[in-house]
């Protein structure tokens, strides 16, 4: 093999390594990046989406854009209260877990906040 | 059944009736009128509901009537108001109205249990019919897009009290 094959394998090798790296610590990163902000809108009597799956320490908006009041109720992990129409409830997720939620003036409407 | 759903019934079937007569869906202006009036009578219902009842669901269930149809009628009403369409009467409305009114009659002349059922059954059979007359009459004739909109937005409103209005019918009938 010519000098020059090997020293051109080499740096393709350090470079695919480098770019490797860079793409293991970026992944790695996410888990300090800043806390981002979700948003569940609330429409036609309906969470949108009806399944959310944030990070610990992210921070989910309920947006109620119903003519009617409606709220956002995990028994004893979190609950809304009230959310009037065009108003905002927001919520920063803590324990991971899955947590079903309702909107308790009416329970047909579900809805599920996954905390990884 | 009872003469009142009989009456509740007939006023939609009614309205079903009169806008094939006409050969046409009732009008944006009509459709404005009927919408202010079904929530209307919805909320004088619920007030009454939350006064005389002595049942905690019955109570909530019409305070929640109350809430609901008067956002909904809030909404209809600053859309309207923003299309410049002048809510019209007409025969629907008229009927839906004198239904409420009769509703709410007879249900002054009960009480406990018996005010609760009435209460209920009604509400069961009126939201049935309102979301029929949505699905059949309003949106399909609905000329305006946002108005049109609104219908479809407002929907799950009825299918929620619905849902909730046989839920308690079949407590209280148990009860």
């Amino acid at each position: 093999m010519h000098a020059v094959d090997m020293r051109r394998r080499r740096f393709a090798a350090a470079a695919a390594a480098t770019i490797a790296a860079i793409a293991g610590a970026t992944g790695a990163r996410r888990s300090f990046a800043a806390p981002g902000v979700y948003t569940v809108v609330i429409d036609g009597f309906a969470f949108k989406p009806a399944e959310l799956t944030v990070a610990r320490g992210d921070t989910v908006v309920w947006r109620n854009d119903d003519p009617v009041p409606h709220t956002a109720t995990a028994k004893g992990v979190f609950d809304s209260g009230s959310i009037a129409a065009g108003a905002s409830w927001k919520y920063v997720a803590k324990k991971p877990g899955r947590y079903p939620y309702v909107c308790t003036f009416h329970p047909i409407m579900k809805g599920t906040l996954v905390v990884r | 059944m009872k003469p009142l759903q009989l009456a509740a019934i007939a006023v939609l079937a009614a309205t079903s009736l009169a806008v094939q007569a006409q050969g046409a869906g009732p009008t944006d202006p009509q459709i404005a009128a009927i919408v202010v009036t079904a929530n209307q009578v919805d909320i004088d219902a619920g007030k009454l509901a939350e006064a005389r009842s002595h049942n905690k669901d019955v109570r909530e269930f019409g305070k929640m009537m109350v809430t609901d149809h008067t956002g909904v009628n809030k909404a209809a009403v600053a859309l309207v108001t923003k299309l410049h369409v002048k809510p019209e009467d007409n025969p629907t409305a008229e009927s839906l109205k004198k239904g409420g009114e009769e509703n709410i009659a007879h249900l002054k002349t009960l009480k406990g249990h018996a005010f609760d059922t009435a209460y209920i059954d009604h509400e069961v059979t009126y939201h049935e019919a309102v979301i029929d007359a949505i699905d059949k009459t309003l949106i399909p004739s609905a000329q305006n897009a946002e108005l049109k909109a609104l219908l479809v937005k407002v929907r799950p409103a009825f299918v929620a009290h619905l849902d909730r209005a046989k839920e308690l019918q079949a407590k209280l009938g148990k009860m």
